[in-house]
């Protein structure tokens, strides 16, 4: 290291410019130079920072900001107008469904009436036909019951001339079956 | 082995006459190649905001960088210095971005402007004469309020408002050999760590038991590669610790009545 101490030495004593020690930064021969022209640059970058191009990104930043502000807060407002409006729609909804109901119970009621009048009157007619039906068959069953006794008669006159040979007169048969029914 | 501090060696550029400035005296006006970097420095921000301006709503990827640090710089006046930051936000950001402009170029270029103590002296001073002013224009005869501690007892301040004075009179000097410490240091450290790749090199051609130079060759390459990395970092940091110091300070006389 004091071998380069002593070099820096020589090269900047060979420069003539040595005012200082053996850092090159002491050589205050150029000292002033620097100032002045630091002080020039800095003033020039201060006046288009300020004036050009600070105003320039923060104004972007800003408009930026009060975009995604006012982006947001019109979606909020939406988000507020669908609500309400969802609300609106269920409310209508329940209506209709209330509404419904009712007219689906009163067409059920009035089917219900129309059906069991339409039976009754059905009921009736077939009540009607059932009771003729029913005179018919006693009828018959009365006609029928009425000739029992002459096919009796019949059968007995027959079996007793198959049996003896001698057919049975009509008043023989007619006591014996008057017997027989007593 | 290379000069490791031949870097720093200001060497004229453009000759200019010197100029009678009054007060100053006789000034060398030359373009030297300090100034060159200080321009280039100044010149990578304006085409960078000129680029980096757009007013899309959606950004860019050079946009998002841009507004990254403008709100960097905007939040950290803002948290430090309250609503009133916002006065103080062009000069906080044309120091910060001007420091990392030259930290940066020192890392690509062959010279770095805020490795020369008259470039971070200039700063400094800069930046506390701006605080003084604003400290004056502020509160007046006020300011002096700065150098007494509020709530402490009378027989402490015989001892508090030596220790403010000097305190306030140190800020300038540490501002300027912090930057100019962190700057000088790291590439110095960068250069010597260089020089040794090629020293160690040549030595291990040599032969023999000399031939483990290559492995010390190996560690320097590597140690270079890190602490180039590391110095990334540090450029941008210190910009931002002077960018940070710069609020705390105009802080301190900004809202000088609520000490």
């Amino acid at each position: 290291m004091a071998n380069e101490t002593t070099q820096t030495h020589e090269s900047t004593g060979a420069d003539g410019h040595a005012s200082g020690g053996g850092l090159p930064q002491f050589q205050f021969v150029w000292w002033p130079g620097q100032v002045v022209w630091l002080l020039l640059i800095f003033v020039v970058l201060y006046v288009l920072l300020s004036k050009l191009f600070l105003p320039r990104v923060g104004g972007t930043i800003q408009t930026r900001a009060d975009k995604i502000a006012a982006d947001v807060a019109q979606a909020r407002d939406l988000k507020t107008q669908a609500e309400a409006e969802s609300a609106t729609a269920l409310a209508e909804l329940a209506k209709a469904r209330t509404h419904a109901q009712r007219t689906a119970s009163e067409a059920k009621a009035k089917a219900n009436a129309e059906a069991a009048t339409r039976q009754a009157a059905e009921e009736a007619v077939l009540a009607e036909k059932l009771a003729v039906a029913e005179d018919r068959i006693r009828v018959s069953r009365d006609a029928a019951l009425g000739n029992v006794r002459t096919i009796a008669s019949d059968i007995a006159a027959a079996i007793t001339d198959k049996l003896t040979g001698v057919a049975a007169t009509a008043d023989e048969v007619e006591t014996a079956l008057t017997a027989a029914k007593a | 082995m290379a000069d490791p501090m031949h870097q720093f060696q200001i060497n004229k550029v453009v000759d200019l006459p010197t100029v009678n400035l009054p007060g100053l005296g006789v000034v060398d006006l030359s373009i030297t190649n300090s100034v060159v970097s200080m321009g280039m420095a100044a010149g990578l921000i304006c085409v960078f905001f000129a680029l980096a301006a757009r007013q899309a709503v959606v950004p860019g990827r050079l946009q998002s960088v841009g507004e990254m640090l403008y709100s960097l710089v905007d939040d950290l006046a803002g948290s430090i210095i309250g609503h009133e930051g916002k006065v103080f936000f062009p000069f906080v950001f044309t120091l910060f971005s001007f420091i990392l402009a030259m930290n940066f170029l020192g890392m690509f270029l062959v010279f770095t402007a805020t490795s020369q103590l008259a470039v971070t002296v200039t700063l400094a001073m800069l930046t506390i004469l701006t605080v003084v002013v604003v400290g004056f224009a502020r509160n007046g005869f006020g300011f002096f309020k700065l150098f007494v501690p509020s709530g402490v007892p009378a027989f402490l301040l015989i001892l508090m408002v030596p220790i403010e004075i000097i305190s306030f009179l140190v800020r300038p000097v540490t501002l300027a050999l912090r930057l100019f410490g962190n700057m000088i240091g790291g590439h110095v450290v960068l250069k010597i760590f260089a020089g040794f790749i090629i020293s160690l090199g040549l030595l291990a051609s040599g032969g023999g038991i000399a031939s483990l130079g290559i492995l010390g060759s190996v560690v320097s390459l590597g140690s270079v590669v890190a602490l180039t990395a590391l110095e990334f970092i540090v450029a941008f940091l210190q910009a931002f610790v002077f960018a940070a110091l710069t609020c705390v300070y105009l802080n301190d006389v900004v809202n000088l009545h609520s000490h």
